[in-house]
């Protein structure tokens, strides 16, 4: 057979890697050519061991001949976001901060990785710290978005985004403070989901905001984003905030068409693009054609969300980058003088702009006479929103709104406005705010720029949307799509 | 500009050196960006923030001693080390 | 001076960072302990790398709750820790772990013993106020070395009880007496090993005086890091001195941190590290609140010993003993554990018990070649008992019973066998001594010494003391040859 192999859901890999039809070396090989004849094109990976992938591979064959197949991963490579520690690989953010890290451990997802027989693949472009939405903050190059190679893949998993577009990876791990699974997912065609806070351990994801950061799996289909999801969530000592879920298979479960839609009041209002509304407004409409109960919610501190999350994830991100000083590891400055002097330099040299600006805002919120009318008023907004959206999923079971008001703008069109930039978190923050599971899924096209919509569901929900969106996706063709590249 | 937003005091606080031209930008960013913050300034907010994440002793973790990275490691790791401690400038504490 | 002049009062209060008895660190696993090569006791979440989480130590949050108990403080229902963001080259996440607003501890006393007039009399006791006692993490260690500064990250991470005291001590005196008592009750309980050589106790000392009388407190100064008892007394007296002398030269008080130099015996400034701390606590997203639980505390309650200066009164008022030899006692929970065993084995005479542990016990165990501790001492608790029922039975006189107790201690014999193998018994029967006294009495040689005897001159008997030990190979009980003397003298 002549397919195209990067073309192939995960699901068909394993099926065919299974029956002994294909090699990983084999899928891996076909994967760093396309990797090499690609890559400087759409700017995914900041980096590729293809001696380490391929002796993963030749692992992973092995282990299957010897009948010790790990599972459904076994031998299927997997992207990794460079802000995911994995031994031994660079762990670097797209910073210059920490251009010289070699991780000396694993992060807990690329243990659970290894262990489902996996094959950890590379090291994905992100935004800085995982700071921005369009992978333009990237300290190494720019990542470009393979529909349309003058705009951007969206942020701060552009990486993780492009390289499925493109074809180069068919899973792949975001990170997801704001939107930056969902969005780029959106922008790129493809499925991210951000779970639960806490479904996911953050040990080993290199901390932006810790009580909003979370890993997601991010795949051209929604089968293919719940097999990744099944490995990653699981218990772990490590991290205080992760329950894991300890016996849940995390499949597509339930009859979507049972599933009560809500619509937040106004959002469709909110700057959003002509199509982009109207795509979303299709799926609402095509859900309710399935016979799902469509109802308007009320979100009334909606408006709040984008500063509550701006004060607290700056406020987080300002002590959590505290520690990159050039003492221990990372970029050292030349400059010396007194410690504090090569602290400053080596931190003014290591980070660009948009980390500085979020420094210098989260230390602004959380200092002394600045912290109450700030930082502790965002918790309270916090509180207050996250109640709100508890209310409104107790009447429904999932919300539904657009992904992105946009889609991918040009590089560098919105570059000298980051305040614009924020805004346009305007539907995905509320998910990390409240802690909530949600997932962008392809829902149509504006010209050849992809549409996705936005479904936010109750705590330990994911497998309503991922039922939701396989319903959707088995009814339209935007699964598995692709990038002309 | 939020009152009190005073870059040179915030960048020290930071650890971070501006150049002018990045003073000046910044500023007016984050001016616009906290002018943006009022609504939170103005919202009607509940009390307290009133965080549900409580854990009892089953997630504290046992008295039992785990693997080290070993000195060696560190001081690979560090950008600059001596005989197995890591180098620093010259910290000076007063002695008046 | 020690004391401030009358018309000034000193206001000290102290923070104890007391490291716990532990075997990991506090938010990390890796273990920790003196005397390691640097860096070795060193995880990826001590270090502070990109990625790593704390998780909190179970060993050293019931540690700290234990120390609650001792002191009778209230343990909350929940407690929570906050980030103390500052940049410092020993802090490897450049923010501490720390508990500002909900600490593990709050409230409790110390009860503490001052010197007395003279050795033998007890001092004036008081109680200190313990304002709270929070759960942090330690930094690591700043070696200078020429031209730079080298980072040792083994201390970092260490888990450090920090207990804050109300400003109630009121003399150096009272401040040295506040840390022997905590470190005692420390010690005690289990909670820390309080070595401060190995650097697990160091004190950060604030000092402020007002004139007598006046209900404001002055401004005080902070004088941190300080590693020994005597430098908490020395900066004490010190500082007190210093703002006296300064506000009566009609100058104000700074308030500032500073640092003791123990080889100058001064205190200097401390340059503020690089501008005035704005350490921009808030709650550390990590660690969600930790609630615990009424059964854990009731557990730890029962590993709470009796308080030391208790024990001490109960020593005195109702086992009767001297307030030296009490002292001496209740200074080591197990030294006190041991004479308690000895005494349930002779209850009749404590003092007797305790005059032979607190002296001649203790004396042997630290005199020998290495010393011996406790732990390893040859004589058990009943069999030194078993001594002191001998002598208390007139078996053996007093001075026998310290050449027993000397083969006792070398050979780790019982009393009796040493008694019998050595035909110490003493001669306590009347009718063979008093035959023996007759004779003696008889003797012309003694006629003087019993004339001047009876004119009135009582320490002429002594006289016929000595040929009546010999008679008797020295085995006379003395106490019964003097009461029969006398009778027959007349």
């Amino acid at each position: 057979m002549v397919d195209a192999l990067h073309e192939l859901s995960a699901v068909e890999l394993g099926r065919r890697l299974a029956s002994g039809a294909l090699t990983s070396r084999a899928l891996c090989e076909a994967l760093i050519a396309r990797h090499r004849t690609l890559n400087d094109k759409v700017g995914a990976f900041t980096h590729l061991d293809e001696a380490d992938v391929l002796a993963q591979a030749d692992a992973s064959d092995a282990r299957r001949k010897a009948g010790r197949g790990r599972g459904p991963l076994e031998g299927i490579p997997v992207g990794i976001k460079d802000n995911v520690a994995v031994k031994g690989q660079p762990l670097t953010c797209s910073s210059k901060m920490l251009a010289p890290l070699v991780s000396p451990y694993d992060s807990h997802v690329a243990e659970r990785l290894r262990a489902s027989g996996a094959i950890l693949y590379g090291r994905l472009n992100m935004d800085e710290f995982a700071m921005g939405s369009s992978t333009e903050n990237s300290a190494f190059r720019k990542a470009f978005n393979p529909w349309d190679l003058g705009r951007i893949p969206g942020g701060s998993s552009g990486g993780s985004a492009a390289a499925l577009a493109a074809g180069l990876v068919p899973l792949a791990l975001g990170s997801d403070t704001g939107g930056s699974i969902r969005q780029p997912a959106s922008h790129c065609g493809v499925v991210g989901l951000k779970p639960t806070y806490g479904l996911i351990s953050r040990f080993g994801l290199v901390a932006f905001a810790s009580s909003l950061d979370q890993i997601g799996p991010m795949a051209r289909s929604v089968e293919d984003c719940a097999l990744l999801l099944d490995a990653l969530a699981s218990a772990d000592a490590r991290d205080m905030t992760c329950f894991g879920p300890s016996d849940r298979a995390f499949t597509p479960a339930g009859d979507a068409r049972k599933l009560r839609i809500g619509v937040p009041k106004g959002f469709l209002g909110k700057g959003v693009a002509p199509e982009v509304a109207a795509a979303v407004n299709a799926a609402v409409e095509f859900y309710r054609s399935q016979g799902c109960a469509v109802s308007e919610v009320e979100l009334p501190s909606a408006d709040l969300a984008v500063p509550t999350y701006y004060v607290v994830a700056t406020a987080e991100a300002s002590s959590n980058l505290g520690r990159y000083d050039g003492v221990r590891y990372g970029h050292r400055s030349a400059v010396s003088g007194t410690p504090v002097e090569m602290m400053t330099a080596s931190r003014s040299e290591g980070f660009g702009p948009e980390v500085k600006r979020r420094i210098l805002l989260g230390t602004f919120v959380l200092s002394a006479g600045y912290a109450d009318a700030y930082y502790v008023r965002a918790l309270r907004a916090r509180a207050k929103i996250r109640a709100e959206y508890l209310a409104a999923l107790s009447g429904v079971d999932v919300l539904l709104t657009p992904t992105v008001p946009t889609p991918a703008f040009k590089v560098g069109e919105k570059a000298a406005d980051p305040l614009q930039l924020y805004l346009e978190d305007v539907f995905t923050i509320p998910a990390n705010l409240a802690g909530l599971p949600a997932i962008s899924v392809p829902c149509g096209k504006s010209g050849r720029l992809p549409v996705g919509f936005h479904l936010v569901g109750a705590p330990l929900s994911e497998s309503k949307l991922l039922a939701a969106g396989r319903l959707f996706e088995d009814a339209h063709g935007y699964a598995h799509q692709q990038a002309p590249l | 500009m939020a009152e009190g937003f005073d870059i040179d005091h915030l960048a020290k606080l930071a650890r971070l050196s501006l150049t002018a031209e990045e003073k000046a930008l910044f500023a007016s960013q984050l001016g616009q960006i906290l002018g943006h913050f009022q609504t939170l300034a103005q919202a009607d907010l509940p009390a307290s923030a009133d965080d549900a994440r409580v854990v009892d002793e089953s997630a504290l973790r046992s008295d039992e001693p785990g693997p080290v990275l070993g000195a060696e490691a560190v001081t690979r790791i560090a950008p600059a080390s001596r005989d197995g401690q890591i180098s620093v400038p010259r910290v000076v504490d007063d002695e008046s | 001076m020690s004391q401030a002049p009358s018309d000034w009062e000193v206001v000290i209060g102290l923070e104890v960072h007391v490291q716990l008895r532990t075997r990991a660190k506090v938010f990390a696993s890796s273990p920790w302990g003196f005397g390691q090569e640097p860096n070795a006791q060193v995880d990826p979440v001590v270090l502070g790398l990109p990625g790593t989480l704390p998780v909190v130590n179970r060993e050293a949050v019931e540690k700290a709750v234990l120390f609650g108990l001792v002191v009778g403080a209230e343990i909350p229902e929940r407690c929570a820790w906050d980030r103390k963001n500052y940049f410092y080259p020993d802090n490897p996440k450049n923010y501490q772990l720390t508990q500002k607003d909900f600490p593990v501890v709050v409230g409790g006393h110390v009860e503490i013993e001052l010197p007395g007039p003279s050795r033998n009399v007890m001092g004036e006791h008081k109680s200190v106020r313990i304002h709270h006692a929070h759960l942090e993490e330690d930094v690591g260690k700043l070696s200078h070395a020429g031209g730079g500064s080298l980072v040792d990250y083994n201390r970092a991470g260490v888990p450090l009880l920090e207990i804050v005291t109300e400003p109630d001590l009121r003399s150096a005196a009272e401040a040295e007496a506040f840390l022997r008592s905590l470190v005692a009750m420390l010690t005690q309980a289990g909670v820390a090993d309080c070595d401060m050589e190995k650097g697990q106790l160091r004190c950060d000392c604030n000092v402020s005086v007002r004139r007598r009388g006046d209900a404001r407190l002055g401004t005080r100064t902070e004088t941190k890091n300080l590693n020994s008892i005597s430098s908490v007394r020395d900066t004490v007296i010190y500082e007190a001195a210093r703002q006296i002398r300064e506000l009566e030269a009609g100058r104000t008080i700074t308030q500032e941190t500073r640092g003791w130099n123990a080889e100058l015996a001064r205190g200097y400034v401390l340059r503020d590290k690089e501008d005035a701390h704005d350490y921009r606590y808030f709650p550390d997203p990590d660690i969600p609140a930790l609630r615990i639980s009424r059964e854990t505390v009731a557990r730890l309650a029962k590993q709470v010993p009796e308080n030391l200066y208790d024990r001490q009164r109960r020593y005195v008022e109702k086992l009767g003993l001297p307030y030296t030899a009490a002292s001496v006692l209740v200074a080591d929970r197990a030294l006190a554990e041991w004479f308690e065993a000895a005494v349930a084995a002779h209850p009749a005479n404590p003092s007797g018990v305790a005059n032979l542990v607190a002296n001649d016990l203790l004396r042997d165990l630290s005199a020998a070649v290495p010393p011996i501790p406790l732990s390893a001492c040859p004589i058990r608790p009943a069999s030194l008992a078993g001594l002191v029922k001998l002598t208390d039975e007139g078996v053996i006189s007093k001075q026998q019973a310290k050449e027993v107790f000397a083969e006792m201690f070398s050979t780790g014999q019982e009393a009796v066998a040493i008694v019998d193998a050595k035909g110490l018994r003493q001669n306590s029967d009347t009718g063979e001594l008093e035959k023996i006294i007759r004779e003696v009495v008889a003797d012309p040689s003694v006629a003087k010494s019993i004339a001047e005897y009876r004119a009135g001159n009582e320490k002429a008997i002594n006289a016929l003391k000595g040929p009546i030990m010999k008679r008797t190979q020295g085995k006379a009980n003395p106490g019964l040859v003097d009461q029969l003397l006398r009778r027959i003298l007349g």
